[in-house]
């Protein structure tokens, strides 16, 4: 069937242990190309910006990251048109964002972090000021990336997983469908 | 207790009258009668059909709703017996979607409403029990073959305890053979 709707990745906080595997992978494969960062500590020359989050609440921890909306705040608060729906997910420019904060404040999920721009190795600067470029760092669904999505594939307990939101419906349409064959006696 | 609908698989013949009486109840158009684009087709029940069923899914209405409490916005609320969804208030985060272990919500095109980047906006659908319209579920009514029941709390209660009675008097005769 078409695909109609965003996938997304959901994190499962039985199984997280909050080792962070998620956050450094994400890292790793989004700034191979941009930034040479390989697959040793050595190869880092630019702070390390995950697009999901490892959160630690009162009973205990997950990776939160964006749920791709289909009426998106982010995308709608962007005044700048730095987001944008790509095949179905929700995609930042971070050439275009100049750091409104809008879509952060937006978001109802915290899933968006401003964090330093990095070109080629290097942190990249902006006239009048000290501090760097920023960009809203969100998580892609490892667009363009061989193999989907690197936190789902890299976690060692299994603890995220990508949703394929109307393929999941349908498996649990027939499940729902199969028990009413059980309770069709109910009177 | 909230109210819900019920497909019975032995009666039902897979004819998806239902989902048509569920579009021309909520769009409020004779379907038949008009241009197919000047309406959505977005029926909030689900047809199945496998090899060894047909039946129509749709929401339980739950006691204790995975998606009303999921849901960040705080557009999924309980009114009236029944789960609605407030879809101006839905952004379309699919978390509800991810939530329902029946798979009875899917994503649907707002007709007319759109992005801040000119696409289409995407809410939450689902049954809403024909919430504010005349008569009754349309799907229950339309149904050809009454496969479908609106279960209220009247006649849940009234099924158990017809059972509990009957569980009863099969414990009382096998204790008192001779009666």
């Amino acid at each position: 069937m078409k695909k109609e709707i965003g996938s997304f990745v959901v994190g499962d906080s039985t199984k997280c242990t909050g080792c962070k595997a998620c956050e450094v992978a994400c890292f790793t494969v989004h700034n191979r190309k941009s930034n040479h960062v390989g697959n040793t500590v050595g190869t880092v020359t630019v702070p390390v910006t995950p697009r999901l989050f490892l959160t630690r609440f009162d009973q205990g921890c997950m990776p939160i990251q964006c749920k791709h909306c289909e009426d998106a705040p982010c995308l709608n608060a962007c005044s700048k048109g730095a987001i944008s729906r790509i095949d179905h997910q929700v995609i930042v420019d971070a050439e275009k964002c100049i750091g409104c904060k809008d879509c952060m404040q937006a978001c109802p999920f915290g899933a968006i972090a401003l964090l330093p721009y990095a070109k080629d190795g290097r942190l990249v600067a902006q006239p009048m000021s000290e501090e760097p470029k920023v960009f809203a760092s969100k998580c892609d669904l490892c667009a363009g990336i061989e193999g989907g999505p690197a936190c789902v594939r890299v976690c060692p307990h299994q603890a995220l997983r990508l949703v394929d939101p109307e393929a999941e419906r349908e498996e649990k349409n027939i499940r729902a469908a199969e028990s009413l064959l059980l309770t069709k006696d109910w009177r | 207790m909230n109210y819900f609908v019920k497909g019975n698989p032995d009666l039902c013949i897979g004819c998806r009258t239902c989902m048509i009486g569920c579009v021309v109840a909520h769009e409020g158009k004779h379907i038949f009668e008009v241009d197919p684009d000047s309406y959505s087709f977005n029926p909030k029940l689900h047809m199945v059909k496998t090899a060894r069923l047909s039946v129509p899914v749709q929401c339980k209405h739950c006691e204790n709703p995975a998606c009303m409490a999921v849901c960040p916005a705080g557009a999924i609320s309980q009114k009236d017996h029944c789960i609605v969804i407030d879809t101006d208030k839905c952004m379309g985060c699919k978390s509800c979607m991810d939530a329902c272990p029946f798979g009875a919500i899917n994503m649907t095109v707002q007709t007319g409403k759109f992005q801040a980047d000119g696409s289409e906006k995407k809410v939450a659908n689902k049954c809403d029990l024909c919430y504010g319209l005349p008569g009754g579920p349309a799907c229950v009514r339309v149904c050809p073959t009454e496969a479908l029941t609106l279960v209220t709390e009247e006649k849940l209660g009234e099924a158990m305890e017809h059972k509990r009675m009957e569980a009863a008097r099969n414990t009382y005769r096998e204790t008192h053979p001779q009666e």
